[in-house]
Parts: structure tokens; sequence; C-alpha cells
């Protein structure tokens, strides 16, 4: 009968080869692209066309609740998601909601420069600062924006900066899309954007909080992305390759040693005696 | 030059930090410690500037009614003494009572009634709709703690126990592939910022 400090180096044993299987795995197409095929799920779909079939001009809030941390996850979601609205010609009000959001947020910018588009910006899109937003500046914000902000991003007030200065609350916002890491705060939006506004909302997040947004979808949200999956498939819907293809074809790849092992661990109890 | 010195600065912390999976060691926490001194310096910096911002420059400017929060918020720190902690209990008290009010309309309509119709009525639309509406009571039926499970509760318990197993594992594998998410991005960096530059690639 094997101690338990046995058992437990035998197990981490096991996990380590996975890894190790699994980190070849997702090396290979970092290297050598397979391009392989990418399935468009209907949320993703639903939150494309959310954006693609709102009249040219319209005004997208985006609560913006990004983390650097967390940004591989997210980063084909969000390039794939500026290009589409910006190619829709569409205003944008970003709010930063966390600590990171303005730095990614700029950062993201530089990449789909939104110029390049045509956009100028105060007129076209506007960047609001880090302020820690939690449900109740959520409802703050959609009942009065300048009650959460007085400035933009560079200290300008808004009451200078055209696209925002007619603007206070939800009823200048044609659809808002919902960034967000916490699992749980998607309930925020349906509470304070939803519920009492009525308003269109559209979430972007991790793969692991799709189980808790995909309850909302299609009632009282119209689509979501939810992991780099998503972005992938964003990425191929609206035609705008970014970094989520090389990604999809590695996670493909790396999930497979993980897969053996389930099944195998699911099926060892059956045909001989478990350990 | 400058990109691949900060490519390989980057590849060095990934390293360091990933060096926890093969054991405990003096380079996993330099670089813990210089990733959590960096984060923590970040967020203070980022959360002082909201408070001036939100709370000081308004008082400066003569809006003396934003000391108010501006007080709760210190008293916060009264937990750092035990003789006053209990000055803390008030901002406690004034970010639940808001924070509930602020949430339980919504919560009503947006998850309790428009959920349950739903369910309802989606029940009536298809094979999905009807599996929805099984595993949704059969799952609440396991959380019924005031009856044995017998006879028709425990044979909706039994049904709903593999609901939520199936909803866990869901759960499970989504956590999984987000790991391996950031794996690759890791990987993506290592070989976009360091190994690709420096080979002129």
């Amino acid at each position: 009968m094997a101690t338990a400090r046995e058992r437990l180096a035998k197990a981490t044993r096991f996990y380590q080869i996975i890894w190790a299987l699994c980190l070849i795995g997702m090396f290979i197409p970092l290297i050598s692209p397979l391009g392989l095929p990418v399935v468009v799920s209907e949320p993703v779909k639903a939150y494309y066309n959310s954006i693609v079939d709102l009249p040219e001009g319209s005004v997208i809030g985006v609560s913006f609740g990004a983390s650097a941390a967390l940004l591989d996850e997210q980063e084909a979601q969000f390039l794939a998601t500026w290009k589409t609205i910006f190619e829709q010609h569409h205003k944008v009000i970003f709010y930063c909601s966390t600590e990171d959001a303005s730095i990614v947020i700029n950062n993201e910018l530089e990449v789909v420069v939104p110029e390049s588009y045509g956009y100028t910006y105060g007129v076209d899109y506007v960047i609001l600062p880090y302020s820690p937003l939690g449900e109740a500046g959520q409802a703050a914000f959609a009942q009065s924006i300048r009650s959460i902000y007085s400035t933009d991003i560079n200290g300008d007030s808004l009451d200078e900066i055209p696209l925002i200065k007619d603007i206070d609350n939800a009823e200048g916002i044609d659809l808002l899309i919902y960034e967000y890491t916490s699992c749980t705060d998607i309930e925020w939006a349906v509470r304070q954007w939803v519920v009492p506004y009525n308003k269109p909302v559209i979430a972007t997040t991790l793969g692991c909080c799709g189980p808790m947004a995909a309850p909302y979808y299609p009632t009282q949200i119209q689509g979501f992305l939810s992991g780099s999956g998503a972005g992938t498939e964003l990425e191929v819907i609206s035609g705008n390759p970014g970094p989520g293809a090389a990604m999809s074809d590695a996670k493909n790849l790396g999930i497979l040693p993980f897969l053996a092992a389930i099944i195998w661990m699911n099926v060892k109890p059956f045909i001989g005696k478990e350990e | 030059m400058a990109s691949v010195i900060g490519g390989l600065i980057g590849t060095l912390f990934i390293i360091s930090v990933m060096s926890m999976l093969w054991k405990d060691n003096i380079f996993f926490r330099f670089g813990q410690a210089a990733i959590m001194g960096a984060s923590i310096a970040h967020y203070t910096f980022m959360n002082f500037q909201s408070v001036h911002t939100n709370a000081i420059k308004p008082i400066l400017a003569g809006n003396v009614l934003f000391i108010i929060p501006l007080i709760l918020g210190l008293l916060t720190y009264s937990r750092l003494s035990s003789d006053v902690s209990w000055l803390a209990k008030y901002p406690t008290n004034v970010l639940i009572g808001v924070g509930t009010g602020v949430m339980i309309a919504g919560s009503l309509r947006g998850q309790i009634i428009d959920q349950v119709k739903q369910t309802i009525l989606d029940a009536f639309t298809g094979l999905n709709g009807i599996l929805i509406f099984i595993g949704v009571v059969t799952a609440f039926s396991f959380f019924i703690f005031t009856k044995e499970h017998t006879g028709a509760l425990g044979t909706s318990v039994k049904i709903g126990r593999v609901f939520l197993m199936i909803s866990l594992g869901t759960n499970f594998s989504g956590e999984i592939v987000w790991y391996l998410t950031q794996m690759i991005g890791r990987l993506m960096y290592i070989l976009n910022e360091f190994i690709w530059p420096l080979l002129g690639a």
C-alpha cells in the first residue's frame, strides 16, 4: 500500500508529464500555424450582429474592466471588437472600471489606430479614466455620467468634448459593450442597464466566465464573447485576422493531453484496481 | 536592440515565475516579489489618483459635501487599531446599505422573474428548452434539505446531481482552457518579443 506522500508524488509526476506534453502541443502551431477550421457560435454571431446592425454613427458605451494579467485571454476579442466598431463608423465612449483598463485600452488603440479609420479623438471616440465602479458606480454612470466623471483621460472637461458634451446618461448610449473579468459582474450590467433602461447589452469576458453569462443570453444580453476562442470566432466572422488564430491552433493541440488524461482517469477505475 | 532587451527581461520574469512548476526557488520568489511590488505600486497610485480626482479636487473647489465620503473612506483604516476599529462599521454599513439598495430592484426582475419566465417559455420551444427546464427544476430539488431525499424527490435529486456535475465540469473545463490560453500567451510573448527579434526574423 503506497503512502499518501508516494501517491502525491506519483500524481505530481503524472501532471508534470501532462503539462510537458501540453507545452509541446502548444508550441508546434506557434512556430508553424496549422490553420485549423473555426466554427462561429451563435452568441458570437449575435454579438457581431449587435454591432453591425446599429445605424452608422450610433453611440456605443464600452464599460472596460480589463486586467493586464488576463489580457492573453481577451486581446483577440478586444482587437476584433474595436476593428468592427471602427469599420462601422460608430462613436465610442470608453470608460475604465479597473486600475489596468486605461493602460490596456491605450495599448490596444496603438494597435487598432482609430485615426486610421478616419476617427478624431473627442469627436468620434473618447476615453474616460479609471474610476472604481462597482455595481453602484455602474448605476450612477447610467443615471449621470458626470456624477462619476468630470474629465476625460487627458483631464479635459466633458462639457468641452464634442462627443460627450450632450450625453449624460444611458439615454445617449445606443449599445453597451460590457467588458469584465470577474464572473458574476455580468449581473451588474443586467441589473443596472437592462432592467431599468432596457438598453441592448453585449458582453466580453474570460472563457471561465462564459457559463455564468450564458443564462442571460439571448433574453437579457444580446450576445457575448467568452475567452480567446470567441475572440478567434469574432476575427473570422468580422474578417479581421489577429492574435486569436494562432492561439486557437495552439489551444486545440495543447488541450489534447488533458482530454486523454480525463478519459484515462474516468476509464481506469473500470479496468483495474483504483489506487 | 532595446526591444530585444525588453523581451529578454520579460522572458526572464516569465521563466522565473514558471520555475515554480519544478520547485520553489529563489528565482521564483524574486519574480513573484517583483510582480507583486509593481502591481501594488500601480494599484496604489491609480486609486490615489481616483480619490484625488473624485474627492480632494472637488473639496478644494468648494464642494465641502465631498468631505463625507472622504471621511467614510478614511474610517475604513480604523481597523488598523483595535481601540477604534469599531469606527470601520460605519463605512461598511454605508457600503452594504447602498449596495443592497442598488441591486435589489434589478435582481428581482433581472435574475428571478425574467429567468423563471424564460425557462418556462423555452420549455415549449424544443429539446434544449426541455433539457434546461428539467435541469433547473431537478438541480433546485437537490438543495431541498427539509425533506428526506426519497421517492419522487429522491429521483429528482439524482437527476439534478447529474446536471450539477455537468455544470461543474463545464466550469472546470473553462478554467483549464483559460490556463492554457494564459500559457500560450506567454509563449507567444517569448517568441514574438524575444526569440524572433533576436534571430532577426
